[in-house]
């Protein structure tokens, strides 16, 4: 396998948990909630998948488990920011506090211990064979595909390309209007933040099931904020977060390498380029093409409660 | 006369206070069954970390140590929100003061003094400098300042393992990862208890003074509180802006530099305590009030300070992590219930 091959590879790993937690926020920011829980959601979604996957032998189990940790949770941060209407920066943060603590406290028996199962690369006969890109992208395991071929399409379609999904954009737009048309917005954010916390978790299970085959304390290490960024990189579209993954996944990959041929760079240095590339990738963009903001913009409704009689 | 529940523009003060009091307290009971459900006994817990933080002297002055960062943080974050933004960075921020303020004492020498006058100024900066592409983001391209600010935690917390376990690692000693000692201390005032406890408080109030009673500070609240307003009064947003941006990760840099020279003595990882983290609790609880922050601050400190006891009784300081979100929600979700009322009204008049 040449070099270029074997970066791809882990790119696509090393980026998968942040698109499939940068999905789960497109949906719960299209309908208006911003979640900053995900950082929380993803350490226990990495836990619960360790400790399933340690008692019943299944990967397949340990992520189905951490996505219903995560809708569990979802759903107890969407009664408090939906239908109570609590500030969503502080039910956020106070969910990442909540998250990162518990998993941390419940998760010392399985510190340091790898997974016992994980992922195993399902090849996909002749697309494989492809110079380059074809071990990197068909010799991969379920969940790559799921998190790069399979998720963005559907959820492109299901927002930009069927009826629900214009409601579900109306909804984050401008509440007020929508709800006038007779759309419920309550119901609808409800269920979209509720379903993008289980994807938030499902990252973290995508993290310790594939990229980083063990749970630590420290494991999750701020790829939770990264994803929130990358969705306003990716200007709130499914298929654009993938890709701004897979971008940053490309520059986890490239430290890895850096660390490996021994650059002259501290593993310290190196770690930080996804933090410090993200913080490029969300100011820069705004800077040099201004009139690209329009279209970028976030969704008019998000952050804000709604209110009917305050419409 | 029968009684329907309507909602007020803004919760009245009393109500809003008796919510976060009710807020942290079910947080304890919520801690408290879940304890008693996995086996332990949270009473006798309770009364162990009462009897350990305000039974002995020795865990006074740990208390007193702690407040004085989290006054710190609390301010940083407090003064950020009074022109309505969040700074998420303040982890970040103190780990940049820090990190200043070591520099200063590794590069420069002189009377004691003037060490620490010379490493407040540059724990202050590196406060500043770690604040200051989030502030320019957000003045002149509208970048959101929560998420700048938070992405920098992550690289000055790498930041100061590399130096501390690289360039700057003691070698005289073979201290692991940690720079050499610092040469200038803090002097105490109670045992352990440094000058940075009334230092602080004495820039809650100045603070207090600053927001509260200065022209300046009346239009940083107006920007804060209508931005679309703002400059048809005449008011410079992007200079307030970035004026507060600049306070505030100053502040919660000395809060880095005071830890150092105070407390720790030595640059190393995890010098903060999530201190800064912490500091968006205690300016929450408080409502960023400049001066109920110091109540706020010393409440974090017991909460911290039990986390603390409650490890050497088998348990992790993460709970205390855990505990402290739990507050922050219900705060968040008392906040709005505050803002119901009931009120009275006669049917047939209607």
């Amino acid at each position: 396998m040449d070099i270029l091959t074997g970066i791809l590879t882990t790119a696509f790993l090393a980026g998968g948990d942040l698109a499939l937690a940068a999905l789960g926020e497109v949906l719960a920011e299209r309908a208006g909630v911003v979640n900053l829980g995900v950082e929380g959601l993803m350490s226990l979604g990495a836990l619960t998948a360790v400790a399933t996957a340690t008692a019943r032998a299944s990967p397949a189990l340990g992520f189905l488990a951490a996505l219903g940790v995560g809708l569990a949770f979802g759903i107890v941060f969407a009664i408090a920011t939906v239908t109570i209407r609590a500030n969503q920066v502080l039910c956020g943060l106070g969910l990442t506090l909540v998250g990162t603590g518990l998993a941390a406290t419940l998760g010392r028996t399985y510190a340091g211990r790898p997974s016992p199962v994980t992922f195993t690369p399902v090849r996909i006969p002749g697309l494989a064979d492809l110079p380059v890109i074809g071990p990197a992208l068909f010799n991969q395991n379920v969940l790559v595909y799921l998190v790069f071929l399979v998720l963005p399409v559907a959820l492109h379609i299901l927002l930009f390309r069927t009826r629900h999904g214009l409601n579900v954009r109306a909804v984050g737009e401008n509440p007020g209007a929508a709800d006038a048309s007779g759309i419920s917005v309550a119901r609808i954010r409800f269920w979209y933040v509720a379903a993008g916390a289980a994807l938030a978790a499902g990252a973290g299970a995508f993290l310790t099931l594939t990229f980083v085959p063990s749970w630590s304390e420290g494991v999750v290490a701020g790829r939770g904020w990264i994803a929130v960024s990358l969705v306003i990189f990716a200007g709130y579209r499914p298929i654009n977060a993938a890709l701004a993954a897979l971008l940053f996944g490309f520059i986890t990959a490239l430290g890895f390498v850096g660390q490996a041929r021994g650059w002259p760079v501290s593993p310290a240095l190196l770690s930080m380029l996804p933090y410090l590339g993200t913080l490029g990738f969300i100011i820069v963009p705004v800077l040099a093409w201004r009139r690209m903001r329009r279209f970028a913009a976030a969704p008019a409704g998000l952050g804000r409660p709604y209110f009917r009689d305050l419409r | 006369m029968s009684y329907r529940i309507q909602r007020r523009p803004s919760a009245p003060a009393s109500t809003a206070i008796m919510a976060r009091i009710g807020a942290a307290a079910s947080a304890l009971v919520i801690a408290g069954s879940i304890l008693r459900w996995s086996g332990a006994d949270p009473l006798a817990l309770g009364r162990h970390v009462l009897a350990q933080s305000f039974g002995s002297r020795f865990g006074l002055e740990d208390l007193g140590l702690m407040v004085s960062p989290l006054l710190l943080t609390g301010l940083a974050v407090a003064v950020m929100q009074r022109i309505a933004l969040w700074n998420i960075g303040v982890e970040g921020q103190f780990y940049g003061g820090a990190f200043g303020a070591t520099a200063a004492s590794l590069y420069l020498s002189g009377p004691a003094w003037a060490m620490l006058g010379a490493m407040a100024v540059a724990g202050c900066l590196g406060g500043m400098i770690w604040i200051l592409v989030p502030t320019l983001a957000r003045a002149y391209a509208d970048v959101s300042e929560l998420i700048t600010t938070l992405l920098l935690n992550f690289v000055a917390i790498l930041l100061v393992y590399y130096v501390s376990t690289g360039p700057w690692l003691d070698r005289a000693t073979h201290q692991l990862a940690s720079t050499p000692r610092i040469a200038a201390r803090v002097p105490s005032i109670w045992g352990t208890v440094h000058w940075g406890l009334p230092i602080a408080m004495a820039l809650a109030v100045m603070l207090a003074v600053l927001f509260g009673y200065t022209p300046w500070g009346y239009e940083v609240r107006i920007s804060g509180a209508n931005p679309e307003a703002a400059p048809y009064a005449g008011i410079p947003m992007r200079r307030r802006i970035i004026a507060v941006m600049l306070l505030s990760g100053g502040i919660a840099g000395f809060a880095g530099a005071l830890e150092l020279a105070g407390t720790v003595h030595r640059l190393q990882g995890g010098i903060s305590n999530n201190y800064g983290y912490l500091g968006i609790m205690v300016a929450v609880l408080a409502r960023n009030s400049f001066l109920g922050i110091i109540l706020s601050a010393t409440f974090m400190a017991v909460i911290l300070n039990s986390g603390i006891v409650l490890q050497t009784q088998g348990l992790n300081a993460n709970a205390v992590l855990a505990v402290t979100g739990l507050i922050l929600i219900l705060t968040a979700i008392g906040d709005e219930a505050a803002h119901y009322t009931f009120i009275a009204f006669d049917q047939r008049a209607a």
